[in-house]
């Protein structure tokens, strides 16, 4: 789950890892005041769950309150690449004598905490890496034994902060592990970590944190109260939505052909063999959905997950992948049966069925003669199958409400 | 021994009294696996029965801890199905116990939790398959030993052959096995669809080109991660067993999980199209669908005199 800037903000403020004056806005108005209380020049910076939100024109300085307010109102409707701006944050301007990259994730690879850090800021942390690697140093965590302030001690001059900057540095990494091991985050990212005050006035120098990228660990959110505090206000899809209720992962995608299967890398796996058919019959038939019925499903979670499917008004016909290992096909069988009596649906089901109760499932759709139900008996057969009849369906303008 | 277990290996069951733990323990009962115990600290004392492969009645003990199992029954492998907020617990106590092979099953496991024990059983020379995953699955070396089946993979789908399989799949480790089933499998391990899991790819593979019963290797990846290409870098230079490889998950956009807590693409990194160049850049063929890569490697099999 990935954070807004100001919510990972929110976990460094608590934290102590120091960051800029910055209030949340979502209206040009609640902008305007919050401007107004910073003070001058303010930053506007739009709030998406992407990067490089400056280049998008997401990010702006505003000079006084009217400028606040207009700034806020062009900002707060974008979208960037994709991504919609749910509000904006607004920052003093902190004069920038030098910039760091640090940031503490999980390695998959070595299977420890990375720390990823450079006292050459200023550009993509991925630039500077492939141009001057010997710049970028990459430290590891050991989850085991932890991170205790002399680590980070050591760890900072590895890094090689000005030798000034080295305490609090250090101070630095350790909150930003504590915000790292107590979230149960998997990525703590500040970039940059700024060396801002009078240049003059070498009293007024100090280490900020003007960026925060954090994601935290779906799988501890039961540790967090389930992080409701983060909870996206921005709306849901509403089928993702729904399936989430039944505990079902459902990912939506732009394609005309709904798939059902069970196990995550089964589903993954007809996907790709609807594309491929599609590919080979030369027609831009695509998948419409991930849908993973889990193991062990029940006629009634079969059910649902067909209505959900074809609740999608781009799906044309529906792939049905199984095989059985804790999950019966006879159950699926008859939760297919069941969800076609409920919908009234006539969208073509195509189903291959292998392993645990295979044979009576089949059975069990054979007797209950419905027309549009398509058995294949191998999986290549059934993606190709649901890939033709798609194409042939859109062919003809013959879209789902009139089959309905 | 095959594959991290021996057979007939005593083996414990943590969370054994559970709905998944008795639906299973049943399972891995009847497919011949030697069970001699579970651990609930609230059911210590009970004994639970069950019916084994001979059809034969036997009364599994329940033990209060990993470590009184392991003193009482000498259990040499750990299956875990408790839920995931004491699948560390569960762990920890096992690998204290000295138990050299715990495989877990449980979905869900905090990613912090699973790095905690997997550095853990590195130090104490243990042994972790998963978490997330469909276990390890071993089959009979001779005609009177049927394997050891930890977790839940089907038991039925195929006998003892040449082939060894790992998989970062549930499904699609039976839907393989399914394939390649007149064939035949040495073992079929489930690495686990975590970002972070105690068995890799790679040490799979290894172990596979180590044992000499294994003649050819399929291994099935997906999206995330680069499990896959560190199994390619040693494949180049030290694989010398036909392998052949699929990759899931072409079509899945960036950004979003795919089911599995590891199987994401971010940061254009850990792409299917990225995995599968890696691997036949080090002529490790890729299969487009499950049903292609059974055929290549029936024709690797066929091509060498192995069936």
């Amino acid at each position: 789950m990935d954070l807004y800037e100001y919510q990972g903000r929110q976990l460094f403020e608590e934290e102590g890892i120091p960051v800029p004056k910055g209030i949340y806005a979502m209206t040009p108005q609640e902008a305007r005041k919050a401007a107004d209380s910073i003070g001058y020049p303010c930053v506007i910076k739009g709030q998406a769950k992407i990067g490089h939100r400056g280049q998008a024109g997401a990010v702006k300085i505003a000079h006084d309150a009217d400028e606040a307010e207009k700034l806020a109102a062009q900002i707060l409707p974008m979208s960037v690449r994709g991504h919609k701006v749910n509000g904006v944050l607004l920052c003093e301007a902190a004069h920038i004598i030098h910039e760091y990259y640090v940031s503490i994730s999980v390695d998959r690879t070595s299977r420890d905490y990375d720390v990823l850090a450079t006292a050459a800021g200023g550009t993509e942390v991925e630039d500077i890496a492939r141009q001057h690697p010997e710049y970028v140093k990459r430290l590891h965590i050991d989850p085991y034994k932890g991170f205790t302030l002399d680590d980070a001690k050591v760890m900072a001059e590895q890094i090689g902060f000005y030798h000034a900057d080295n305490d609090q540095a250090a101070q630095i990494l350790l909150k930003m592990w504590k915000v790292f091991s107590d979230s149960d985050a998997t990525l703590v990212e500040i970039n940059p970590l700024a060396k801002v005050g009078d240049p003059d006035d070498e009293s007024s120098k100090s280490l900020c944190a003007l960026d925060s990228k954090v994601s935290l660990d779906g799988n501890a959110a039961f540790r967090h109260d389930g992080w409701k505090r983060f909870a996206d206000t921005a709306p849901a899809d509403p089928l993702e939505e729904r399936a989430q209720q039944h505990g079902l992962h459902y990912v939506r995608l732009k394609g005309q052909v709904g798939v059902i299967g069970n196990g995550a890398g089964l589903v993954m796996s007809s996907l790709d063999a609807v594309a491929g058919a599609a590919q080979d019959q030369g027609t831009d038939i695509k998948p419409a959905n991930f849908l993973d019925i889990g193991g062990g499903a029940s006629a009634e979670v079969m059910a649902e997950c067909l209505s959900i499917v074809l609740d999608d008004p781009n799906v044309k016909d529906v792939f049905v992948n199984v095989y059985g290992g804790i999950t019966s096909c006879q159950l699926v069988a008859e939760g297919i049966l069941e969800a076609l009596d409920k919908l009234n649906t006539t969208a073509p089901i195509i189903i291959r069925f292998d392993g645990n109760a295979a044979k009576e499932g089949l059975e069990t759709l054979k007797a209950a003669n419905r027309p549009n139900i398509i058995v294949e008996s191998t999986m290549e057969q059934a993606a190709a199958a649901a890939a033709r009849i798609a194409a042939s369906m859109e062919g003809n303008g013959n879209t789902q409400e009139e089959n309905r | 021994m095959t594959l991290f277990v021996k057979d007939g290996a005593p083996v414990i069951v943590q969370g054994m009294t559970g709905h998944q733990g008795m639906t299973h323990t049943a399972r891995m009962l009847k497919a011949g696996t030697n069970i001699v115990g579970g651990v609930n600290p609230r059911k210590a004392g009970q004994t639970v029965d069950f019916t084994d492969a001979e059809g034969q009645v036997r009364a599994v003990p329940v033990y209060g801890t990993c470590a009184e199992a392991r003193e009482a029954t000498g259990a040499e492998a750990s299956v875990v199905f408790v839920p995931p907020r004491f699948a560390k617990g569960a762990m920890v106590e096992a690998i204290e116990a000295g138990i050299p092979l715990i495989v877990v099953i449980t979905e869900g496991v905090p990613v912090a939790d699973t790095a905690y024990c997997v550095a853990l059983a590195k130090r104490r020379g243990v042994r972790i398959v998963g978490p997330n995953c469909p276990g390890l699955a071993t089959f009979g070396q001779s005609e009177d030993s049927k394997g050891t089946n930890l977790g839940i993979i089907p038991d039925g789908i195929v006998k003892r052959g040449p082939l060894g399989l790992v998989s970062k799949s549930g499904t699609l480790t039976y839907q393989l096995m399914g394939e390649l089933s007149d064939i035949g499998f040495t073992a079929a391990l489930g690495a686990g669809g975590d970002p972070i899991v105690g068995t890799t790819l790679l040490e799979a593979v290894q172990a596979y080109a180590d044992d000499d019963a294994t003649k050819a290797v399929v291994m099935i990846g997906e999206i995330g991660g680069s499990a896959e290409q560190e199994v390619a870098d040693w494949a180049r230079t030290h694989m010398t067993k036909p392998l052949v490889a699929y990759i899931a998950g072409f079509t899945a956009p960036e950004g979003k999980q795919m089911g599995h807590a590891g199987a994401i693409v971010s940061g254009g990194k850990g792409s299917a199209a990225d995995k599968k160049e890696a691997l036949e850049a080090v002529g490790i063929p890729v299969g487009r669908t499950p049903g292609q890569t059974a055929r290549i490697m029936r024709d690797i099999l066929t091509k060498r005199g192995i069936i």
